[in-house]
């Protein structure tokens, strides 16, 4: 089957998210990356480490395959390669990774709190968001971590003292995940800031989502 | 095949001093590739050119002065040069890195490299102005210090603009650990300080070489080049020693070696001085130095320029800080900073100097030399007069600065007496500022390093402070005082630090090891991966140890200073240490894939493509 995006558009969707997420501030000028699987292959483009994020080009990318080796490009890859490597390993179903540092999302989880169903969105797009114990970022350990978090289903998970990944089935939906979560995030964090608790969707609600969507 | 990557000329002089003769060698793209630049290429010709028994002040030594692909392009920090002979010092292999626009101008004059051999009947230096080459007479300049040698010789040829590297009287009288000044004015220089390359330069009667070019330096994709640059800086100037570098110089990390245990005081025998307060560069900053100065193409720029004697001269750096000042016990930030101007004027490493002096002082304090050897001199810690007369008279090799000249191998086999127990060297060159015990990797690497004791040719020391190594599969953080993992851990940093010296980039820009792999193959044209940099970064280091094998080195040599192995220091950041070197050599070894001997095997040297000239080296 012929794929909808060539390579080439691939690479500057995945500069345009990472773009995107720069000006919404969910990455800073050097941290997050966005990748995205090549259609029916093992191998992935994914943003380079240390370079400015707000203004990625599709030359500054890299092509690797699942093992992390350097397929195609110059740059030097995003350091969190492994956590891509091992989701795209641990879900066939996920062909694009975001791993941003959504700072709403990221203070709830440090206050212990957890993202909840407060709107259709959050029960759409999101679905269940998990939380992933802190690894020192770029380790093997972090990825194993995340890789076996992710095998259950997730498309949202959060990393401890660190940030989010957010998958979908394309780059589109793995932004929006990304935008959701952090949507969600400030929705819920506005809401406690006027001494309030969110009011929830009903579970049985909920459940008809799940049905629906079967998730 | 010839030289097509961009980067390159692609073409080195050669001068041959006794016959009055040059000529072009041209530059294959496989020995580029194979090799890179800089102290690789070095590499390469010594090892193919110098037959490895030769005295070093011999007329077939062979002295080599290499540029890289990336001097002088966009990349940051690369006005860089490598210069690289069989070392008077350590009787092995000898190699001296500088920075200054010198290696760009021979660049733009169309050379990536020059390579003197043979030797001069009278003191003579060179003019190189793009394709015009002069063997010039430096009789009235003979015996002039480094800052006057860089005037006479631009007086000489009309021209204040070339750039010159030269001697001074240090490198003439045959110092073995005189240096190489590059650009000694103004406000300079900047130095190829070890392993006495100013001593072979001295050797063969050769004071200068002048340089003036008027080419450009090529770039496959500059465009690319510069654009990444840009985006990549804000990462490289957020590492903690950059940024305490641009704010202080180098002797802003004083306080931070001094809290680790790891700056020397008193010979390597004391822990905690309270003079230490006078040397951080906050102080240092307040006290001498004049102005803030960069290297070519520098966002750091961790040149300080300081007054003394109502001259603006280059600063002490942090080596010279410890050397001049801490070892000795000297506190005066001036007395360094005139020591080091000594040391500059007269062309002398400051390193081995300090050293050397250190290891006269401690033996006099125990009886071991007399005023008797000292032509009355009262030898004592502490006493900046003291350092300022030995350094004058290592310098015009009088009196008792003739046995200091010889550093301190030598000169403590020489005297005898049990001195050899305190002369702080690795295979003749003298430890540099970083003790070892407080960073066990760095004991390793000081016993490995092909030039002796060397702390730049791998800085493991960083490593062991908690930086990690994505690229380099260094994901750990390692603990600074565990010997176990260090083998590997060295290995790899030493092959890095080799491709750097190739390429060449100041070690000070902490540019990602794969981003270096980008640049290389935006300047040159043709893609270059990590792994493929790595194995020539092993290349070049597995050719040194041949070299040095030739010469008469073994296992045996592969050691530390016996303080370092078993006398603790009693106070201070490493207090109670000393360095496990046997279990880290066995490591290291093995993950280098060299037998019980420390001789890389035959499958390794096959792999790395360089069998057949081991194989000439050894016979």
């Amino acid at each position: 089957m012929e794929s909808l995006f060539s390579e080439e558009e691939l690479k500057q969707e995945i500069c345009r998210v990472m773009s995107a997420l720069y000006k919404r501030g969910l990455v800073s000028a050097l941290g997050g990356n966005v990748s995205a699987r090549i259609p029916n292959s093992e191998e992935f483009w994914i943003t380079p480490s240390g370079v400015f994020k707000g203004e990625l080009n599709p030359d500054d990318l890299v092509k690797l395959d699942l093992e992390c080796n350097v397929v195609d490009g110059l740059l030097r890859p995003s350091i969190e390669a492994p956590v891509h490597a091992a989701i795209y390993k641990a879900r066939p179903d996920v062909n694009a990774i975001v791993h941003a540092h959504n700072p709403f999302t990221l203070g709830l989880a440090l206050a212990g709190l957890p993202i909840e169903p407060i709107t259709v969105e959050e029960v759409m797009v999101l679905r269940k968001v998990e939380v992933v114990p802190f690894a020192f970022p770029g380790t093997d350990k972090l990825a194993k971590l995340v890789a076996e978090t992710a095998a259950k289903g997730y498309r949202a998970l959060i990393l401890q003292n660190h940030g989010i990944i957010a998958m979908g089935s394309n780059l589109v939906e793995a932004e929006a995940v990304a935008e959701t979560l952090e949507e969600v995030a400030i929705a819920q964090f506005v809401c406690y800031a006027l001494g309030k608790k969110p009011p929830l969707i009903p579970e049985r609600e909920v459940e008809l989502y799940r049905k629906l969507y079967r998730f | 095949m010839s030289g097509k990557l961009l980067g390159y000329c692609g073409r080195v002089l050669y001068i041959d001093l006794s016959k009055e003769k040059t000529w072009i060698r041209e530059l294959s793209e496989e020995e580029e590739l194979m090799f890179i630049g800089g102290t690789g290429l070095a590499a390469k010709i010594v090892c193919e050119e110098v037959d490895p028994s030769v005295d070093p002040f011999s007329s077939e030594n062979t002295l080599v002065f290499m540029t890289g692909p990336l001097t002088g392009t966009y990349v940051p920090c690369t006005g860089r040069l490598a210069v690289a002979a069989k070392s008077p010092l350590t009787l092995g292999w000898g190699e001296a890195h500088s920075s200054g626009f010198w290696g760009i101008e021979l660049k733009k004059a169309g050379f990536d490299g020059i390579v003197i051999k043979g030797s001069s009947k009278d003191p003579v230096y060179i003019y190189v102005k793009d394709s015009e080459i002069e063997i010039r007479d430096a009789s009235k300049i003979w015996g002039r210090d480094t800052r006057e040698t860089d005037k006479l010789v631009k007086q000489d040829v009309g021209d204040s603009k070339i750039k010159v590297a030269c001697i001074g009287p240090a490198g003439e009288k045959l110092v073995r650990y005189a240096c190489i000044t590059v650009e000694p004015e103004p406000e300079g220089p900047r130095v190829a300080g070890r392993t006495g390359m100013g001593a072979v330069m001295g050797s063969k009667n050769l004071k200068a070489i002048a340089v003036k070019g008027s080419g450009s330096i090529s770039m496959a994709d500059p465009n690319r080049l510069r654009h990444l640059i840009r985006r990549l800086l804000p990462l490289i100037m957020s590492f903690p020693s950059t940024q305490i570098q641009a704010a202080y110089g180098t002797a802003g990390e004083v306080e931070v070696f001094y809290e680790y245990g790891d700056m020397p005081m008193r010979n390597f025998s004391l822990g905690a001085w309270e003079g230490i307060e006078k040397l951080t560069g906050e102080n240092l900053a307040k006290t001498i130095v004049a102005r803030h100065k960069a290297c070519y193409n520098c966002p750091i720029g961790c040149w300080r320029v300081v007054e003394i004697d109502g001259l603006r001269v280059r600063g002490p750096e942090y080596e010279a800080v410890a050397s001049l000042g801490s070892t000795l016990l000297i506190d005066d930030p001036y007395v360094i900073a005139r020591a080091n101007e000594l040391c500059n004027r007269y062309g002398i490493d400051v390193i081995s100097a300090g050293v050397t002096i250190a290891w006269a002082i401690e033996c006099y304090e125990k009886g071991i030399i007399t005023k008797e050897d000292t032509g009355g001199l009262e030898l004592k810690w502490g006493d900046g007069d003291l350092l300022l007369k030995l350094i004058e008279m290592i310098g015009e090799r009088e009196g008792f600065g003739k046995l200091l000249g010889e550093g301190s191998r030598l000169a403590s086999k020489m005297l005898g007496r049990g001195s050899e127990k305190y002369a702080m060297h690795v295979k003749g060159l003298e430890v540099p500022m970083h003790d070892p015990r407080a960073f066990k990797g760095m004991g390793l690497q000081y016993a490995t390093s092909n030039r002796g004791a060397c702390h730049l040719q791998g800085f493991v020391l960083r490593i062991e402070q908690g930086e990690r190594m994505h690229d380099l599969k260094i994901y750990e953080r390692v603990d600074r005082f565990e010997t176990k993992g260090k083998g590997r851990i060295v290995a790899i940093m030493q092959d890095w630090h080799e491709v750097l010296d190739s390429m060449i980039i100041c070690k000070f820009l902490a540019i990602p090891p794969a981003h270096v792999a980008a640049m290389y193959s935006m300047v040159t044209g043709r893609k270059t991966l990590l792994p493929e940099l790595l194995k020539a970064g092993s290349r070049i280091f597995n050719l040194k140890r041949i070299f040095n094998i030739a010469c008469g080195y073994s296992s045996a040599d592969d050691t530390l200073p016996e303080r370092f192995l078993r006398e603790p220091l009693k106070e201070g950041g490493a207090a109670g240490q000393v360095v496990e070197l046997e279990p880290m050599l066995k490591e290291y070894y093995d993950y280098r894939k060299w037998d019980e001997k420390g001789v890389p095997r035959k499958e390794l040297l096959e792999e790395l493509g360089i069998a057949e000239l081991a194989e000439r080296l050894i016979r």
